[in-house]
């Protein structure tokens, strides 16, 4: 039937493995190009047209005119600067908690292997349902403990309606969610740190510090390029605890503007795209936040890599 | 431990793809809620022998609660008038109009569908008969007309006022009647906010504007805005907001009304509060006003609240009020191609003016009929006193929060409420704001 079959002879090893490499390649290949792809560049082209997803209306091309009206949506701006600034104090929180749970449970103490099932759980809890719980949480339980503690404070916050509360209240609820999921990579790292070098340094007389600054955390390099790179798409791509903590609320003012404090831009351009159905202009942002979220990603790797070290 | 962080990992992975799983059960579940099934059971009793085939008169309706009973009517309508009616429901889950779509693709269209207002008229103006002289026109004013044109029978009524706990009003000796202008409500604010303790109030008034309530500030509150005060079906303010141009002394008297209601509602439940809170501080009568609509009723029922309440209008502008917001959210339209326009018509008049059409929709259905010649009442509080207000002369003022642009209400000027609410800009802030947000409309 095909070439490789019948012509054995005529055809030499090297260009038959090369069809078999294809064939195998073929179905994955196949799919990533219909369901990434395709849509992929289709999403470029129909970020550059005025396209509204209304069936039987034809899209027109305008050039780059929904890239240019993003340089004057102070809205834009705003949830840029959010999700930057929601993007460094998580992936910090997450990595510390993560790192700190995970030494915690390789060193030798009891119910260690419940203690790390325990801090993984919440990675297997929906985002939408971990948001209506940290929500009653916030609303609820806060105010209430405030009391019991008779801290006035907490008691009278609405800790949901100010602008820094929420962002903080929004990086918790993702550090309770994602730190169990880091800390097992940290785990399955720090349990290949080769123990004759640890070993070494306590005949040195190296304390637990010396040990982790000198030993530990260099020889876990890789892991932390892994996890900071993690937390750093994941937290960049923010949307459904969002969506249930604080639905991109409370309100703050930027440059005049009353604008949405947690309306990070996974939310922004959905929010664009579909509650004011400018579809084509949420597609060019999308476009944008791809271009950024892939610059500051391999930025990130290669600096982290140049820190590993090699056995 | 190397083996254990592997089971774990394949742990992982295992649940991740039983929860994908379990998302597609979850569509798949919502679909089968989509009453296809019974569809294709009428069809089939369609061509079952209905010797003047003229006379038949195909509904395609959205509203799968009501299919049962819309069904049950129509059979009771063959059996008295010989034209033969049928009903066919998508709805729920199922789009209804990618659904109609392919419907008017077959060979039988029906003659009646449904349209939910400019959108819908919007795409399948083409396709629209006119109503002209019917019975049913005269005995109400929520009936969906273009430049005069009647177009679309109103299905059931909405409404929201300001829903007020009748005991509460009564025990701080507040008399509704006196809720018709802004300083009525003052008075009565000012009064029961003094009585707070005695009453048992957290609150005078249950308000919400918080990031998940924006439909009620965005959306009902600035309705006020648009059609408070004017004729039933004027447009002119809207029409302004449309091209760009804010009414500034409407706006004025507009933010007066909304400050009030700020001032005197829970700054929690403002604030943060969702539905249930907002909803729940009116049940648990913690406040004596809630700024909701008749659609709250289920959510009473099924909490056993029973005490008595009512709706007062809302003063949104200054002057006298005594109306509340009374919509339409779908109509019934012909479609021009029928054959049998008149029988159609025939029974959408019957429905409006005859006692079982009234049984129908009241009793059977639960919904609020919008025809002034209803004498039923619903059973449910709020739609009752809804019902009044729907028999009343000028009992009420339009609704046009859904014909403005794309997301402005709840996206455009809904965090505007929010902000004002938390005292991060005062009333003067929240007026200018609210006018530069108009005047970025093209």
């Amino acid at each position: 039937m095909y070439g490789f079959e019948l012509g054995d002879d005529n055809m030499s090893r090297q260009s038959k493995e090369k069809i078999y490499f294809w064939l195998f390649l073929a179905p994955a290949l196949l799919a990533f190009i219909i369901v990434v792809i395709i849509p992929f560049f289709m999403g470029i082209y129909y970020s550059m047209t005025d396209w509204t997803a209304i069936a039987g209306e034809e899209a027109t091309f305008i050039g780059i005119e929904n890239y240019k009206s993003m340089f004057t949506d102070t809205a834009f701006h705003y949830s840029f600067i959010r999700t930057f600034s929601f993007t460094i104090i998580s992936v910090l929180s997450i990595n510390f908690i993560a790192l700190s749970l995970a030494i915690l449970v390789t060193r030798e103490i009891k119910f260690k292997n419940f203690f790390r099932a325990g801090f993984f759980i919440p990675n297997l809890i929906g985002g939408l349902v971990l948001g209506y719980i940290w929500q009653f949480i916030f609303k609820s339980v806060a105010p209430e403990i405030g009391e019991i503690i008779g801290f006035q404070w907490l008691q009278d916050a609405l800790l949901l309606t100010e602008s820094d509360t929420a962002l903080v209240a929004v990086v918790m609820a993702f550090t309770w969610q994602y730190a169990g999921y880091i800390m097992m990579i940290y785990v399955a790292a720090l349990l290949n740190v080769p123990q004759e070098l640890i070993e070494a340094s306590q005949i040195d007389g190296a304390n637990f510090f010396q040990r982790l600054r000198n030993i530990t955390i260099p020889m876990i390099a890789q892991a932390f390029t892994i996890s900071s790179f993690l937390t750093l798409v994941t937290s960049f791509k923010q949307y459904d605890i969002i969506i249930a903590l604080t639905n991109g609320g409370p309100t703050s003012e930027f440059a005049g503007e009353i604008v949405n404090s947690t309306e990070f831009l996974a939310v922004y351009i959905y929010n664009v795209a579909f509650k004011y159905n400018r579809m084509a202009e949420g597609q060019a942002r999308a476009v944008v936040f791809f271009l950024i979220l892939l610059v500051v990603s391999i930025v990130q790797v290669y600096y982290n890599q140049k820190k590993e070290v090699e056995m | 431990m190397k083996k254990l962080l592997s089971l774990l990992l394949t742990l992982v992975l295992v649940v991740g793809l039983l929860a994908a799983c379990g998302q597609d059960e979850d569509k798949n579940d919502g679909d089968t809620n989509t009453p296809a099934a019974e569809d294709k059971e009428e069809d089939k009793e369609e061509p079952a022998s209905e010797p003047d085939k003229e006379q038949e008169v195909v509904i395609y309706q959205n509203k799968v609660e009501i299919h049962e009973q819309l069904f049950a009517f129509a059979d009771a309508y063959t059996k008295e008038t010989g034209v033969k009616v049928t009903v066919k429901t998508s709805g729920g889950d199922s789009p209804y109009a990618e659904n109609l779509k392919a419907e008017f693709q077959s060979d039988r269209q029906p003659d009646i569908f449904v349209i939910e207002g400019m959108g819908g008229y919007n795409t399948w103006k083409s396709q629209l008969g006119k109503f002209d002289g019917d019975e049913w026109i005269d005995l109400t004013s929520l009936e969906f007309a273009i430049d005069g044109d009647v177009i679309g029978f109103p299905v059931a009524v909405e409404a929201w006022g300001m829903a007020y706990n009748v005991r509460i009003l009564e025990e701080a000796g507040v008399d509704p009647a006196t809720l018709t202008s802004q300083e009525g409500y003052k008075t009565a604010f000012e009064k029961i906010d003094s009585m707070k303790e005695e009453l048992g109030l957290d609150s005078v008034v249950s308000m919400a504007a918080g990031p998940d309530m924006r439909w009620v500030t965005g959306l009902h509150n600035f309705n006020g805005y648009l059609s408070a005060g004017l004729e039933y079906g004027d447009r002119s303010v809207l029409d302004k907001l449309l091209a760009g141009e804010a009414d500034e002394a409407r706006l004025t008297e507009y933010a007066d009304w909304v400050e009030l209601l700020f001032n005197y509602a829970d700054r929690g439940v403002l604030l943060q509060g969702n539905y249930d809170a907002q909803v729940g501080a009116f049940a648990m009568e913690k406040a004596a006003f809630v700024h909701q609509g008749n659609w709250i009723d289920p959510w009473l029922a099924e909490n056993g609240v029973d005490f008595d309440m009512a709706y007062a209008p809302h003063a949104s502008v200054g002057g006298e009020h005594n109306a509340i917001f009374i919509g339409a959210p779908s109509y019934y339209v012909l479609n021009v191609n029928s054959e049998n326009l008149e029988a159609t018509r025939a029974f959408l008049n019957y429905m409006a003016t005859s006692e079982a059409g009234h049984n129908y929709m009241v009793n059977e259905a639960k919904m609020i009929p919008a025809f002034t010649n209803v004498t039923l009442t619903p059973d449910a509080p709020l739609s009752a006193n809804v019902a009044t207000w729907v028999a009343k002369e000028g009992g009420a003022y339009t609704w046009l929060q859904n014909d403005m642009p794309d997301g402005f209400g709840m996206g455009t000027i809904a965090p505007i409420y929010e902000a004002f609410g938390k005292g991060d800009i005062d009333k003067a802030e929240f007026i200018a704001q609210l006018i530069s947000k108009i005047e970025e409309i093209q």
